[in-house]
């Protein structure tokens, strides 16, 4: 499910807007990362989208339909809130309070039935967590909680997820699981949002993000077009170092703060990319090969489908299946702009279960006339 | 997995929480300063129904006109109070709410000191005490609640809206009669069963059924009022409408339960606290225990507060005498207590 915002606005004073005239749009599979220092208004930002929070002016659409039109159970039958996990008051189990969450597809006088209780251990087995189904949200870590949460999110069978930094407050591990968690449902269809606090997970899971500065401004597109120091300066006030780390499946970025800039010195930043404007950026011409190694079927697909979006860096390509291990393995050679190049490759990076390598070719290279005609 | 590991109540549960009032009150029925056996006891219900009886008439009396009404008072005040006080709990995601804390039965004392200050009878007293319970809970509403403003601002417009019909109660006692009024609302205050009559339960009664069936058709959708706002809201469920018909049910119980019984205070603490302990957090089966224990207790209570001395003992002294280190000792058992 498609979900975007036109012009949207909010204000709490009428002369201080939080922000103005947003626009962008998340399609299905898609992961959107919101960015932005303390206090940018992350979280206002989601409660606007949700229309938890009125749009002083603009809109959200769910595939098109205005939410602001549409009736709550409606709605929330077909989106979902994941908020973050502080400590809960409440000593429901795991299954109860993943049983609220089939709220939505129940009338008021009606209590969960069998099919609802199956809907919420299929959800807690699909996470992993059916074990903890009878333990009290009140005993358990944090970790679990944020986990339980989404665990009742996805019960209402949503086709949009929004998760208020859903990895906060968490250890390594658990980030992980619960980072794993959206990547896996992203590429089962899901339609996500989240905000959080490390430009780092920005570039690790999600296809688009939107950096918040304070006073309103942003900036929306590709995650590698937009989560750049230039733009982490101007926002976090952060000078960044934005690195890769090999592993043996993937490059992963990495940002890391290493210096503190002055407010003053951090607005002049002013070399802020123009949203999705790919061409506007390194638009030297580069040629690279790619390797990708895919472990289902499902995710074959999926990077097909990338590919035949990207055709026409293509100039090679061989595909094998190796069904006695039920790897996928495709070999590509590419022509293009860097910075296509480089979108590609974080696209391909961002699908779970996938590794994927570029290697680019070094130096200049002779441009043959009849390979020019394809590539401009 | 099956349904009651879902918070549902096993049927031997069904049976007990239905079971339990009923026994209770049939042995209640049966003791007093005029000691009735159960046998006889529902030889005189029977009797009622098939026009024969074959205990005394002095017995068929007494129970009819004195013990019936008033166990089902005490059935009706322990049931509905416990019901409120879990209610409100939830509604404020506070173990330390009672159905005190919107003023209600601040502000049903007042109007049933003021009943007794204008010489209205029994039944009177009873409509003032209502509506100025229902009174205090609308002014609460008015003054805490608004856009953009949290439940804690209405708890806080609770206390102050108590105080200041505590503050009325205290006025109203000033100017009364030191010699005949004042005595009859110190002693209405502390609360107590006695005034227990068809007649009073005609007016009081149908308000805490009422509210009492309406929470437990709701009992599953009160599960999401402890959650906070956003989470409440991203469920699809109007929580607005959802906190209003909270609110109003559980008034129109305490308000009802005070205008009959004066302030009896612990049931609507101590009784949801205790199912909490066993039953865990989901009303689906709290609810129900709730109301059950509530009933039971309340029944207890009242036997030993009209059978313990010679003259009654209010009954809001004993709540607090066998709730309170009751309370401890299963707090201390269960490893404290949570929503």
């Amino acid at each position: 499910m498609k979900l975007s915002v036109e012009k949207g606005s909010f204000y709490y004073k009428k002369n201080v807007p939080i922000f103005e005239n947003i626009n962008f749009e998340v399609k299905e599979g898609e992961i959107l990362a919101i960015l932005g220092p303390n206090g940018a208004g992350k979280t206002t930002m989601l409660r606007c989208i949700t229309g938890m929070l009125k749009w002083k002016d603009g809109k959200s659409l769910l595939d098109g339909e205005d939410i602001a039109s549409m009736a709550p159970r409606k709605l929330w039958s077909k989106m979902a809130y994941v908020p973050q996990a502080k400590s809960v008051s409440s000593a429901y189990t795991a299954l109860e309070m993943v049983l609220l969450g089939r709220s939505s597809h129940l009338n008021v006088f009606e209590a969960p039935k069998q099919a609802d209780v199956e809907k919420a251990l299929e959800v807690l087995d699909f996470l992993g967590m059916r074990a903890l189904a009878e333990k009290k949200c009140s005993e358990v870590s944090g970790g679990e909680l944020q986990m339980i949460l989404i665990a009742r999110a996805l019960a209402a069978d949503p086709k949009v997820l929004i998760l208020d930094e859903p990895e906060s407050n968490l250890d390594f591990k658990n980030q992980l699981v619960v980072l794993d968690a959206m990547s896996n449902l992203a590429a089962k269809g899901m339609t996500c949002i989240f905000n959080t606090h490390y430009p780092a997970h920005a570039l690790q899971r999600a296809q688009k993000s939107l950096i918040l500065s304070k006073g309103g401004e942003y900036v929306f597109g590709d995650t590698i077009s937009v989560v750049t120091k230039e733009n982490i300066r101007k926002a976090f006030g952060v000078d960044a170092v934005i690195g890769e780390i090999e592993t043996p499946g993937n490059m992963l970025k990495n940002v890391v703060p290493v210096n503190i800039v002055s407010d003053a010195e951090a607005l002049k930043t002013t070399e802020t990319i123009e949203a999705s404007d790919g061409d506007a950026w390194n638009p030297k011409r580069c040629i690279a090969a790619i390797t990708i190694i895919a472990n289902s079927n499902e995710m074959a697909d999926k990077i097909n489908a990338l590919l035949h979006e990207y055709n026409e860096l293509l100039i090679g390509r061989m595909g094998m299946p190796y069904r006695e291990c039920g790897l996928y393995i495709i070999n590509m050679t590419l022509d293009g702009q860097e910075s296509k190049i480089l979108e590609l490759s974080h696209k391909l990076n961002i699908l779970p279960g996938v590794s994927v390598k570029a290697t680019f070719a070094k130096g200049d290279f002779v441009t043959e006339p009849e390979k020019e005609g394809k590539v401009e | 997995m099956n349904l009651t590991k879902t918070g549902r109540l096993s049927a031997g549960w069904k049976i007990v929480l239905i079971l339990l009032p009923i026994m209770t009150a049939l042995i209640a029925l049966g003791i007093g300063r005029y000691f009735i056996t159960p046998a006889e006891v529902l030889d005189a219900i029977t009797g009622r129904f098939t026009g024969t009886y074959e205990i005394s008439d002095m017995a068929y009396k007494t129970i009819w006109n004195l013990r019936i009404p008033r166990i089902l008072l005490a059935l009706l005040a322990g049931a509905g109070l416990s019901t409120a006080g879990c209610a409100f709990q939830s509604l404020f995601a506070n173990p330390l709410a009672t159905p005190d804390t919107l003023g209600v039965a601040s502000g049903a004392s007042f109007g049933a000191a003021l009943g007794i200050l204008l010489g209205f009878d029994m039944l009177g007293m009873q409509v003032t005490s209502f509506a100025m319970g229902a009174l205090a809970v609308a002014l609460t509403w008015l003054g805490g609640s608004g856009k953009g403003r949290g439940l804690s601002s209405v708890v806080l417009s609770g206390i102050m809206m108590g105080s200041l019909f505590n503050a009325l109660v205290s006025l109203v006692k000033y100017v009364a009669d030191a010699e005949t009024q004042l005595p009859a609302i110190t002693y209405w205050l502390m609360g107590g069963l006695n005034s227990a009559g068809y007649r009073s339960l005609m007016f009081g009664a149908p308000p805490i059924i009422l509210g009492i069936v309406i929470l437990y058709i709701i009992r599953w959708r009160m599960n999401l009022l402890p959650l906070s706002e956003d989470e409440a809201k991203s469920s699809g469920v109007n929580i607005y409408t959802l906190r209003v018909v909270t609110i109003i049910c559980a008034t129109m119980i305490t308000a009802s339960c005070v205008s009959m019984c004066g302030q009896v205070g612990w049931v609507g603490l101590l009784i949801p606290h205790m199912c909490r302990m066993k039953f865990g957090s989901n009303h689906l089966s709290l609810l129900p225990a709730s109301i059950s224990f509530g009933a039971v207790f309340m029944v207890i209570v009242d036997t030993v507060a009209r059978t313990m001395t010679a003259s009654e003992i209010p009954v809001s002294i004993l709540t607090a005498i066998i709730g309170a280190p009751f309370f401890i000792i299963l707090m201390r058992k269960s490893g404290g207590w949570q929503l």
